[in-house]
Formats: structure tokens, C-alpha cells, sequence
């Protein structure tokens, strides 16, 4: 219920997210900051840490699908 | 009146009072508040609140967090879910990727999510087991941590903590997901080592460090001996010129000490040495006057005698020479004096006999043509006598002429006569034939032989002729006999 209002959100890598590890990413929401488990959303990609990914998809359990933002 | 009045305004307001105070008191006991670090589970009573998961189906209780909420005592159940931090010290034996057993000591901290789906999973397990939850999650997490372990090198545990909270993450988020807790942060606090291998593994960096520790020592313990030695050796050599010119400036003082010593026998001995220059300079002088005395005493006379004996040497030579000088002259000029006389005698006799012949020929011409100039030249003769004239100048410059002629003996200075008187005579004969025989030749010039043959003779012809040279002779013997 509460990860879907979380898609469309931006988040902060804060562990390394790509196929075949779990992936984290920070988040800012309820007026603080929670992570949550972080997967690629094409479950190719890799994202190291420190970048800005956008929320594609939420999964119940604390888990996000995430995909990289390019530079702006 | 007023009593009942006034017992009638009491009564409902206290009825009133009394209700207010029950509202409020009930109020009180069915309103519930979720504090900030826990949630609220309410459960009974079904209605519009009850949760919904996203799938629309209904959990069957209420989670509350933040915020207060009206519950029916007696209907509706109310449990508070702590949602503080909690933590669980884990130790663990456990094998790495290389097999090394190592002993783990570490902390986990944990917490139950925040969002309604881990405090529905917390609240489904937990919520009668909070004061156990770090128990089971102990329990839980050394396996984690023991695959943790078992998935690293002890390197990697040491220096890669990204990796370390990475692998926390896979191996335990789906676990800890179902449980509804968070994994904040994992801690390794400790590794030991029972077979030595993080020492070994420091050992050749400790050796290492050793040996450059102890090389340093070393080389500044040889360096400072360098120095040291330099300095001493520097030391020395300081020692040494201080000694050296400590003995050179003793074998200045000695060497002035030695002058200072010798100065008295050398100043007597200077002293002496002017004495004896000063003697030697007497002597030198003595012997010079002694040379002089020689000189004047025996010298000089003998010199002088010398030179009276080549004087009178050199008289005698030079007698000598002139005599033999004198007489060789004489010879001379007696043979040249025989010569003269021969060839004067000669020349005499050849002009005799010229004139002789010369007179007769002339003779025979003049009488030829005397006969022819006869007239003109006494009609001239009678017209002008010039001749006359000449005449007689010419016969006042005879002695003149005669002096002239006798003039060739003025320069013999020894007229030797061998013939004596007779020898004078002739000389003097033929000095006055010479000036007979100039005069004839001049008065040839001047005068024509007729008119001459004719005229009067001017007195001269007396004077050339022989017979008066004797009357001469005495003037001019004066000259020729000056050293007979």
C-alpha cells in the first residue's frame, strides 16, 4: 500500500544495485528517511552507488524497482 | 420561595456537570494515542478503519501509528508495537572462503519497519515475544552471518565493509523481510584468529617495517659513526697543525734565542772584520808608498838614464845618417854637376856650331838683301826711328834679362866649382851667352836684319859681346859663389 506511493519518487543509491545482488536505496518519505531494497527494473542494469534512480515499480515487502537517471 | 427556586436551578446543573464529567471520562477511556516510536493494533470490531492490504484483502486489525484513535472498550482490542531500536550482539565460529576458522564477534541493529506491511509481519510474530525478539533474531542472524563469513576472505572482512554490508543484504533481506525488521547496520567488531593468520598476514609487512626501522638504525648508526669519526679525524688534524705550528713557532723563538746568543760574537766579529779591513787598507797603502819610493828612488833614474842613452843613441844614429845623407847628396850632385857641365858643353858647341852656320847663312842672305831695302829703309828710317827705340828700351832691360837668366842659380844653395876659378868663369860664360843668345832673338824680333845691320848699334851689343862679361862677372859672381 505504502511502496506504491512511493513510485514516481526519486531515491539515493546507498548499495550497489544490479542483477544478482540486493540493491539499496534511500528514500525520502513519511518526513524521514527509510531504505529499501533496491533491484533494476530491466534487471540488467547496474548502478553504483551515490546515483539518483527513479522509482519505477514497488513490490510489497520493501522492495523497489529502480532504473538509473540519466544526467541532468 | 427562594430556597425552592434555587434548589431547582442546583439540581440540573449539577445533573449536567455530572454528565459533562462522564462524557469526558469515557472519552478518556476509549481514545488512544500511537506514539512516535510505536504503532497501534487494534483489533475486534470490524470496521470502514480496518487495514487493507494492496491486494484488497481486509488483515483483520487496525495498525494505527502517529496519531490518536477512538476505541471501544470491551470490543476492540488495543496492543502497542514498539518500534525502537534494537540490537544483538552475535559470536560466532564460523570458516571464511579460505577456510580459516576465525571466531566473529559482532552487532546487529535492527528495528521493525515503519511501513504497515513489516509492522503486520512484526505484529503477526512478535507482538506477545518483544522482550525475545533480539533472542530470535540472534539466533537468526548467526547463520547470516556465519554465510556471511563463509562467503569472504579475511582481507575482505578487514578492509571492505561495502562488500560486507552488501552480503548482509543478500543473505538476510528476504529473511528479515518476512520477519518485518529493518537490518540497520551489521558490525564486525572483532576477528580472532586461533591459527595466526591475519599475524602471518601482517608479518611481512611487520618484517619489513622491522628491517626499514632497522636499516635506518643502522645507517644512522653509521652515519653518526662517519660523523664521529670524521670529527675525530677532523679533531686530530686540528691537533696536528696546532702542534706544527706550536714547533714552528718554538723554532722561531728557538731560532731567535740562537740570534740573540750569536749576536755578541757576531758583532765582535764584525768588529774585527772592520779592523782588519781597516788594517788591511793601511797595508795596501804602506805598500803603495813603498811602491811610489821605488818608483821615484830607482825607477824614475833608471828610466831616465834609459831614455839620456836612446837620446844619445838616436844622436849618434842620426849623425850617422846624415853623413851618409851629406855625402850621398854630394855624390849626387857632383855627378850631377859632371852631367850638367858635359851637357852644357855639348850643347855649347852644337850651338856654336848652329850659330856658325846660321851667321853665314844669314850673312849671305842679309847681304843679298841689304842692298834691296837699303832705300826704304833709310827713307824710313829718316821718317820715323821706332826701332831706335825699341832699341834702347831693350838695352835698359838688359841687366834685367841678365839677372833672370843667372836667376837659374839662385836656388843652389852649394854651387860646388871643381875647376876652381877657370870653372867659375866658364859657368859665368855660358850664363852670359845664354842672354847673348836672347838677346839676339829678341832684337831678331823687333828689328829687320837690314835695318839692324844698318842702323847705329844701341849700346848694347857692348854689353852682350865676350869681351865685356869680364867687366860683368864681379856683379853676378856675387850670386854664384855665395858658398865657394
Amino acid at each position: 500500500m505504502s511502496e506504491q506511493r512511493l513510485v514516481g519518487k526519486t531515491a539515493t543509491v546507498t548499495g550497489r544495485v544490479g542483477p544478482g545482488t540486493v540493491g539499496e536505496v534511500s528514500v525520502h518519505v513519511r518526513g524521514g528517511t527509510e531504505t529499501y531494497f533496491a533491484r533494476p527494473a530491466d534487471g540488467a542494469e547496474v548502478i553504483e552507488k551515490g546515483q539518483q534512480v527513479l522509482i519505477v515499480s514497488a513490490a510489497p515487502a520493501r522492495t523497489l524497482y529502480v532504473t538509473a537517471i540519466g544526467v541532468f | 420561595m427562594n430556597l425552592a427556586a434555587s434548589s431547582v436551578i442546583i439540581v440540573p446543573a449539577a445533573v449536567v456537570v455530572g454528565v459533562i464529567i462522564v462524557v469526558i471520562l469515557l472519552f478518556k477511556a476509549m481514545w488512544r494515542v500511537a506514539e512516535p516510536n510505536e504503532a497501534l493494533i487494534i483489533s475486534g470490531l470490524r470496521d470502514k478503519g480496518i487495514a487493507k492490504d494492496s491486494s484488497g484483502d481486509e488483515m483483520g486489525f487496525r495498525i494505527v501509528t502517529g496519531k490518536g484513535t477512538l476505541v471501544v472498550p470491551g470490543v476492540q482490542a488495543v496492543r502497542r508495537l514498539s518500534l525502537d531500536l534494537h540490537q544483538a550482539d552475535l559470536q560466532v565460529d564460523c570458516v571464511t572462503h579460505q577456510g580459516i576458522p576465525v571466531h566473529v564477534s559482532g552487532t546487529v541493529i535492527f528495528k521493525i519497519g515503519d511501513d504497515p506491511g513489516s509492522i503486520t509481519n512484526a505484529a503477526r510474530r512478535f507482538l506477545d515475544q518483544q522482550d525475545k525478539m533480539d533472542q530470535r533474531v540472534h539466533n537468526v542472524f548467526a547463520g547470516h552471518l556465519r554465510s556471511i563469513v563463509g562467503s569472504m576472505t579475511v582481507e575482505d572482512m578487514i578492509r571492505d565493509r561495502e562488500q560486507l554490508t552488501a552480503r548482509t543484504r543478500e543473505a538476510s533481506g528476504s529473511e528479515m523481510t518476512k520477519l518485518g525488521l529493518i537490518i540497520d547496520s551489521l558490525q564486525i567488531q572483532e576477528i580472532d584468529d586461533p591459527t595466526g593468520y591475519i599475524k602471518n598476514l601482517a608479518m611481512p609487512h611487520t618484517a619489513a617495517v622491522a628491517s626499514a626501522a632497522r636499516i635506518a638504525q643502522a645507517d644512522a648508526d653509521r652515519e653518526a659513526t662517519e660523523r664521529e669519526q670524521q670529527a675525530n679525524a677532523l679533531k686530530a688534524e686540528a691537533q696536528r697543525n696546532a702542534a706544527i705550528k706550536e714547533a714552528g713557532f718554538q723554532a722561531e723563538v728557538d731560532k731567535a734565542n740562537a740570534e740573540a746568543a750569536q749576536a755578541g760574537p757576531l758583532a765582535q766579529a764584525s768588529a774585527r772584520q772592520n779592523v782588519v779591513e781597516q788594517e788591511t787598507r793601511t797595508a795596501q797603502l804602506e805598500a803603495a808608498k813603498q811602491q811610489q819610493v821605488l818608483v821615484a828612488t830607482v825607477i824614475r833614474p833608471a828610466e831616465a838614464k834609459r831614455d839620456a842613452d836612446i837620446a844619445t843613441a838616436q844622436a849618434a844614429s842620426r849623425v850617422a845618417e846624415l853623413t851618409a845623407e851629406g855625402q850621398a847628396k854630394r855624390t849626387t850632385l857632383e855627378a850631377e854637376a859632371k852631367a850638367t857641365a858635359t851637357r852644357a858643353t855639348g850643347l855649347a858647341e852644337a850651338d856654336a856650331t848652329k850659330a856658325r852656320g846660321m851667321a853665314e847663312g844669314e850673312a849671305i842672305e842679309a847681304r843679298g838683301l841689304a842692298e834691296a831695302k837699303t832705300i826704304k829703309a833709310r827713307a824710313e828710317a829718316l821718317a820715323t826711328n821706332p826701332e831706335a827705340v825699341a832699341m834702347q828700351s831693350l838695352a835698359e832691360h838688359w841687366p834685367d834679362v841678365v839677372r833672370e837668366a843667372a836667376g837659374a842659380f839662385a836656388h843652389v844653395k852649394n854651387f860646388t866649382v871643381l875647376d876652381g876659378a877657370a870653372g867659375v868663369n866658364r859657368a859665368l860664360m855660358e850664363v852670359a851667352s845664354t842672354g847673348m843668345a836672347s838677346f839676339e832673338f829678341l832684337r831678331g824680333l823687333f828689328v829687320p836684319k837690314g835695318v839692324a845691320a844698318d842702323a847705329p848699334p844701341p849700346p848694347m851689343p857692348q854689353a852682350a859681346s865676350p869681351a865685356d862679361l869680364t867687366l860683368v862677372s864681379p856683379a853676378t859672381s856675387d850670386n854664384g859663389s855665395t858658398e865657394h
